[in-house]
């Protein structure tokens, strides 16, 4: 994009600039950060409070893993976790079971956190006019600023900041606007959730929250919407929706409507490729069906045949039937859903907005805009924020915030907006500082340090407290402050019990006294060539993770590319467009335009382009930057998502972002690897395949105390990649950039193999996560001529890596290929360039070797736990129960689709679950006997909708 | 029929022939070897740097990926020892069915087989992750009393290709020996004499020294022919004893030995005719010699035909879904282009030695034999690259791209294959003196 190449450049006057810095200061302050970084590794001063019950007094054991409920937030929403620390040291998040939107699981968001943490490119000190200063200083210079907005109440002030749910911030800013009455807070998100207020405010009155229950419901229609995508509630939701997905009379059925697949769309029972008209369509045809006085969208008859066997089977289930809206629709749809559900009396509790903030986030963005143009703004201070990428005119505000007498980017990055500003200063990590926050579902959670800043860093409610006036405050003593104003009897014992159990049992959301909603008619909408429609990416958000080494070579689930995104089109499209696979292509709307790499996706629908957000970082560091182009400029100052009359022009040729898996289709005999079975056939008591073992001459080696085994479902896996990230956080997988990937190598032990079958504008798509088989006739173990390769006495496929020397004649007779080779090395941190990858060290699981070059490695079943299970198992003298040793994928899992086991014993979950009439082995015929088998995928389709996908 | 003639009539005498030949050896070089030794050092350098930048970088520096974890540097230690299989091949049955005109050819057959066996053993040992550890394959005593994997076939490999190396050099120097009793009496200087005369062991050429040569030389020749076999049997067993699909056919340990003294019988002639040119000894090696190894490279090819038509045919019959979708991957896929050559080269290109003519024309038999080592090269990379690009889960499989470090260790092994026979065109004959005087004292007798 030209547009933000000005950014950078203006960047250079800014804080960019290190003025009179010489070799000597130079050295004074690397030295300076190392002892820092050093001395830093160690538990925070303030007592913080492990997750399982600490005995008082009890000594940090050295090498003991120690767990500590805490918080982080996405999008400004809380979500727990729980922090494994060792020595000081957190190296591992996990959800926390106790916190309603976590319930144990992850998502690829929180299971990254932690590399941001010990990020080498993360912002470690604070900058100034004058080159790198103290955070000190730049309290002083904001201190000083500050005192001088009292005259004009804060009339020139702005304040910048995302989503806001945690009570200490927000009653830390309720404090600044009291002591700057004239000041305006700026509250935006790229990814808002305007439609839904706009919509709500339609139907309701006001602006409130629908909250699904997807557990009670029977029927489910999505239109645009994507429950199962990356998002806050991502894991909440995933839980409850397919939790009555895995076969069985309970079964829901799930329609869905949407322009490009998502992970909703490959979890479906029907899915159609559908633009607004059609989704329009049927929305209206539910409606008319409800009796609401809607005239038929215009749609063909085939459209409304489906429309009409859908309505039917939600007004069948009425009570348990629930329609879901995306973001990306109009105010109006969301209105008409509202009024939808509640003629279908569906499990939808509508709540007060968990975010207090009065104004839409277009709304408020666009006010700061226009503020700054008009001249309106002295100071601006932007706290987590990054409005000069993601801003419609963020190249235009970076010229206009260049300008401002005062100007400050806090944040956990020297980022876009950062470079813009005079002064920059770094916020601590949250896993570095005491905060609170609160889940979409209205659950208080408070966020407890499990480490000492590594930097000179503040947290966010300190950086807040400063603005109020009230500087030096302590980041424990403000949170504990918003809890004590309400506490009701004992609050010491209300605080322990919160930081233990990672919960506060106050709060909560307030059900909102809704009124009936009202009928909101559908305004006609006009063709469009071609329309953009703008999504959330699965591993970058809004960009905002650009600069997170795993998210960025996380693949997308469902392309599965990596450092980067193409924008994908339909077969029909590109001829249309004249565009082929891989072409640079120039997307404009007016003056503006966005650069991007055409990928062309047969299942897309027509009419529609979708480009992933996250694209054209120009300073997110050597991970980040220049990758894919930004769309930003595009989306207007209502902050759109779905952008009408786009025009699309082929450049030449380019070069699609590297992927994970070349082929995905199944067709002939490879459709057995991802069978599909139907609720129908499951009923009559159907199995998948054969899945007893072949014969063979060879001898099976003996069964030891345990047997190891795992069980995936497939039926459940909705391809979110927590467990790829998990175990890339657990098991030290390095990252090898996208150069690697593009040669066809790639590290990741685990990964989420995704297949369409039948036709291929209309897949039946799914999702099949590969671990290690752990095979009991293991082809990879006779062929290593050096034993590297071996079977222990549980059943396990060890590889011995100081023994290996690096054939790869395992790999090569591996049938599912699940090795990985460091044919580089990949432990160095060769992503990160020139940057100081010492900090990255500090995340390693000290329990697992980082293994080095031309070694061969492969899951291990996460053998560091079933070891640590077994010492625990010694030292009480109980059997291992089932359940104790989990691994890094199961745990994370969000929907609990993998369970692991003893085989030996015979109450475990696993041997159960290999009983499952849906119980079937990958590539069987072999005879390789793997321990990782699966459950073939149900569906629940419409009978009234006959063959039809 | 009158028994053919292996020497041209007026063919040098004994001592002239043994003149001739062992001129390069005892004499300053020629303009033109220093031009061919400039040029194969040159190579060579290339392949010592590849080596030196796949050491300082990894096995990374190559084209390898995750599923296709193999790829030049095994295609190209099967087809160094496919050619290093073929001169003992040549020489210890010629020998032992006595045919009379492997005397003009043994001798740079043998070395032929020397050298492309030790550059054969370079590439499992640079292709490996840890090349400092290769020792390893070896039962040696050590601390943590480990022994290698007997049940690899790697670790068959080693011991297949070590016996062979050591048993081919063995070969080649006692066929030596009589030959270093000549540049021993025919050198000038005294160093050259000693040295000589040192590794001549005391050769006088007495009749009781050519009946016990004689002995061990056709008692080695007896056990040259089964280890022959087992090398390359071996080398089919790395991909046999798998469970791939392309892979797993028991087919492969016939048809590698074939394969391999398919291309290296090709080696020879190209070798046959420069030594031939080079030395000017169009006496001792005639037409005729062209004509009889072509018809064993023309029935080799038929052979190797055969053996790509039953892989084709176990894949449709055997009926198993992998083996058929690997069928049709070959046929259909992205390698076609590569495959389709191959059978060209190797099946098409020699029935042209149907014709007698183009047998005894030494450009086109050149022409052709360089061909099929083209296509055996090909056969080599595409057994690898067909079955690991596309086996059984097809979210693996991918293809393979050659780096540039992969490309320059090929060519610089050419190059070094070169350099060593520019070498050793200095220190030893390359046509043995003894046999060939002794095939020309015979003909010119008859």
């Amino acid at each position: 994009m030209t547009a933000t190449f000005a950014i950078t450049r203006s960047a250079g006057r800014g804080v960019g600039r290190r003025a009179g810095l010489d070799r000597r200061q130079a050295l004074q302050l690397l030295a300076a950060g190392a002892a820092a970084a050093l001395a830093s590794c160690g538990p925070p001063r303030e007592q913080i409070l492990p997750y399982a019950k600490a005995a008082e007094g009890e000594e940090l054991t050295p090498g003991a893993v120690r767990r500590y409920a805490t918080t982080l937030t996405l999008a400004g929403y809380g979500r727990g976790v729980v922090g494994r620390v060792v020595d000081g040291r957190p190296i591992k998040l996990e959800g926390n079971p106790a916190h309603p939107a976590s319930l144990g699981g992850s998502d690829v968001f929180t299971e990254a956190a932690i590399l941001d943490l010990y990020d080498p490119w993360r912002a470690q000190a604070a900058a100034g006019p004058a080159g790198v200063a103290a955070w000190s200083d730049f309290a002083e210079a904001l201190g000083a600023r500050l005192a001088g907005h009292e005259a004009d109440h804060g009339a020139g002030l702005r304040l910048v900041t995302g989503r806001i749910t945690g009570p200490s911030q927000l009653r830390l800013i309720k404090a600044i606007q009291a002591r700057f009455p004239a000041m305006v807070w700026v509250r935006y998100e790229p990814l808002h959730d305007d439609a839904e207020r706009q919509g709500t405010r339609l139907a309701y009155g006001r602006s409130l929250t629908p909250l699904p229950r997807f557990a009670d419901a029977d029927v489910i229609l999505c239109l645009g919407a994507d429950p199962l995508g990356p998002g806050p509630a991502q894991v909440a939701q995933a839980r409850a929706l397919i939790g009555r997905r895995r076969g069985g009379a309970s079964m829901s059925r799930l329609y869905v409507a949407e322009p490009s697949l998502t992970l909703t769309g490959v979890a479906a029972d029907h899915r159609r490729a559908a633009g607004p008209l059609v989704t329009r369509a049927i929305a209206l045809e539910l409606a008319r069906r409800l009796g609401a006085p809607a005239q038929p969208g215009e749609a063909s008859a085939e459209t409304l045949a489906f429309a009409g066997a859908v309505a039917d089977d939600l007004i069948a289930h009425k009570g348990r039937a629930l329609v879901l809206v995306g973001p990306g629709q109009s105010a109006q749809m969301h209105a008409l859903a509202a009024w939808t559900n509640h003629a279908l009396a569906a499990p939808v509790d509508v709540i007060e907005p968990i975010d207090p903030h009065p104004d839409d986030h277009a709304d408020s963005l666009a006010r700061l805009d226009r503020d700054l143009a008009e001249g309106a703004v002295t100071s601006l201070i932007v706290l987590g924020a990054n409005p000069v990428h993601d801003a419609p005119d963020g190249a235009v505000m970076a010229r206009a915030i260049g300008r401002l007498p005062f100007s400050a980017a806090l944040g956990l990055y020297d980022d876009e907006t950062a470079g813009a500003c005079r002064w920059r200063a770094p916020l601590s990590h949250a896993l570095e500082t005491w905060s609170d926050a609160v889940s979409p579902d209205g659950t208080a959670s408070l966020a407890q340090p499990l480490i000492r800043p590594l930097y000179d860093s503040r947290g966010a409610e300190q950086a807040l407290a400063l603005m109020a006036g009230q500087p030096a405050s302590d980041a424990r003593d403000l949170v504990r402050a918003t809890w004590q104003a309400g506490a009701a009897g004992d609050f010491e014992a209300e605080w322990r019990q919160a930081l233990v159990a990672g919960v506060l049992t106050r709060g909560g959301a307030a059900k909102a006294a809704a009124p009936a909603p009202r009928w909101v008619d559908l305004a006609p909408i006009a063709r469009s060539p071609l329309i953009l429609s703008l999504t959330p990416s699965a591993s970058l958000w809004d960009g905002r993770y650009a600069a997170n080494a795993w998210l960025q070579e996380c693949p997308d689930p469902l392309t599965k590319e990596v450092w980067g995104r193409s924008l994908r089109l339909a077969p029909g499209d590109a001829r249309t467009f004249g565009i082929a696979e891989g072409d640079r292509v120039r997307l404009s709307l007016g003056d503006r335009s966005c650069e991007a790499v055409a990928a062309i996706v047969a299942s897309q629908a027509p009419g529609i382009a979708t480009l992933p957000l996250g694209g054209g970082r120009t300073r997110a560091g050597p991970i980040g930057s220049g990758l894919g182009g930004n769309p930003a400029p595009l989306r207007g100052r209502d902050l759109r998502f779905s952008l009408e009359d786009m025009r699309l022009e082929r450049l030449g040729p380019g070069k699609d972002p590297p992927v994970t898996q070349n082929a995905n289709r199944l067709d002939g005999d490879t459709g057995q690897l991802l069978p599909t079975m139907t609720l129908a056939a499951l009923a009559a008591h159907a199995k998948p395949a054969d899945d007893e073992a072949p014969p063979s001459l060879l001898t099976t080696p003996p069964r030891g105390e345990h047997a190891w085994a795992m069980v995936i479902d497939a039926a459940a896996c909705i391809g979110c990649n927590a467990c790829i990230v998990a175990c890339q956080a657990e098991n030290n997988i390095p990252v090898i950039g996208p150069e690697e990937i593009a040669v066809g190598r790639d590290m990741h032990w685990l990964r989420v193999d995704r297949y369409d079958q039948g036709p291929a504008t209309a897949p039946d798509a799914g999702f099949l996560p590969i671990p290690c088989m752990q095979c009991e006739h293991a082809p990879c173990e006779p062929v290593c001529p050096v034993e590297a390769s071996v079977h222990d006495g549980e059943g396990l496929n060890d590889q011995v890596y100081n023994r290996c020397v690096g054939t790869r004649f395992c790999q090569a007779n591996c049938p599912y290929k699940v090795r990985r080779f460091n044919y580089r090395d990949y432990a160095a941190g060769a992503p990160w360039g020139d940057l100081d990858v010492t900090a990255l060290k500090a995340q390693r699981n000290p329990e697992v070797s980082v293994r080095g070059r031309g070694v061969m490695e492969k899951c291990t079943y996460c053998v560091q736990r079933i070891a640590a299970g077994r010492a625990e198992s010694a030292r009480t003298g109980q059997p291992i129960a089932d359940g104790a040793v989990k691994t890094a994928c199961q745990v994370a899992c969000p929907t609990e689709a993998i369970s692991f086991g003893d085989l030996q014993d015979g109450g475990a979950q696993v041997a159960a679950l290999r009983r499952d009439p849906r119980h079937y082995v990958l590539l069987n015929e072999l005879g390789t006997r793997p321990r990782t088998t699966y459950l073939a995928r149900v569906r629940n389709p419409n009978p009234a909708l006959g063959s039809q996908a | 029929m009158s028994p053919r003639r292996w020497t041209t009539p007026g063919a040098p005498g004994l001592l002239a022939l043994g003149g001739r030949i062992a001129r390069p050896v005892l004499s300053r070089p020629s303009g033109r070897w220093w031009l061919a030794f400039a040029g194969a050092g040159a190579l060579t350098a290339l392949m010592v740097a590849g080596i030196a930048w796949t050491f300082t970088q990894g096995v990374g520096a190559w084209g390898n990926n995750t599923s296709v974890v193999w790829g030049f540097g095994i295609a190209n230690y099967v087809w160094w020892i496919g050619i290093g299989n073929a001169g003992t091949l040549i020489s210890s049955m010629l020998l032992l069915t006595r045919q009379r005109w492997r005397a003009s050819i043994n001798r740079f057959a043998e070395s032929m087989t020397l050298f492309a066996a030790a550059i054969a053993g370079i590439f499992p040992i640079i292709h490996m992750g840890r090349p400092m550890y290769w020792y390893w394959l070896a039962p040696y005593p050590n601390t943590m009393s480990l022994w290698p994997q007997w049940r690899s076939p790697l670790v068959w490999d080693f011991w297949a290709i070590a016996s062979y190396i050591l048993f081919s050099l063995i070969f080649w120097y006692v066929g030596l020996l009589p030959d270093l009793a000549v540049l021993r009496d025919r050198a000038k200087g005294l160093r050259t004499r000693q040295v000589y005369g040192a590794l001549a062991l005391g050769w006088r050429g007495s009749a009781r020294q050519w009946r016990l040569h004689g002995k061990l030389h056709r008692t080695l020749a007896m056990l040259a022919v089964p280890l022959v076999c087992s090398v390359h049997s071996i080398v089919g067993l790395d991909f046999a004893a798998s469970l791939m699909p392309g892979w797993a056919e028991s087919i492969f340990p016939p048809y590698f030995v074939v394969g391999a003294m398919f291309s290296g019988f090709c080696i020879v002639i190209v070798l046959a005719a420069i030594i031939r040119g080079a030395l000017g000894l169009q006496s001792v090696i005639t037409t005729a010699h062209f004509d009889v190894m072509t018809k064993i490279v023309l029935a080799a090819s038929i052979v190797m035909g055969a053996a790509y038509a039953s892989e084709w045919f176990a894949a449709w019959y055997g009926g198993d879904a992998a083996e058929a979708r690997f069928l049709r991957f070959v046929f259909t896929g992205p390698y076609q282009p590569l495959y389709v050559a191959m059978l060209a080269l190797n099946v098409a290109v020699p029935q042209l030695l149907w014709l007698p003519r183009l047998r005894r024309d030494i450009g086109s038999v050149v022409i052709i034999a360089l061909l099929v080592n083209v296509g055996m090269w090909l056969e080599r990379i595409l057994i690898i690259l067909e079955t690991l690009s596309h086996d059984y889960l097809p979210s693996s499989w991918r293809l393979f791209r050659p780096s540039l470090t992969d490309g320059a260790i090929l060519a610089g092994s050419l190059g070094f294959f070169a350099l060593l026979f520019l070498i050793l065109a200095r220190i030893a004959p390359l046509v043995s003196i003894h046999e060939t005087g002794e095939l020309a004292a015979a003909e010119a007798r008859a």
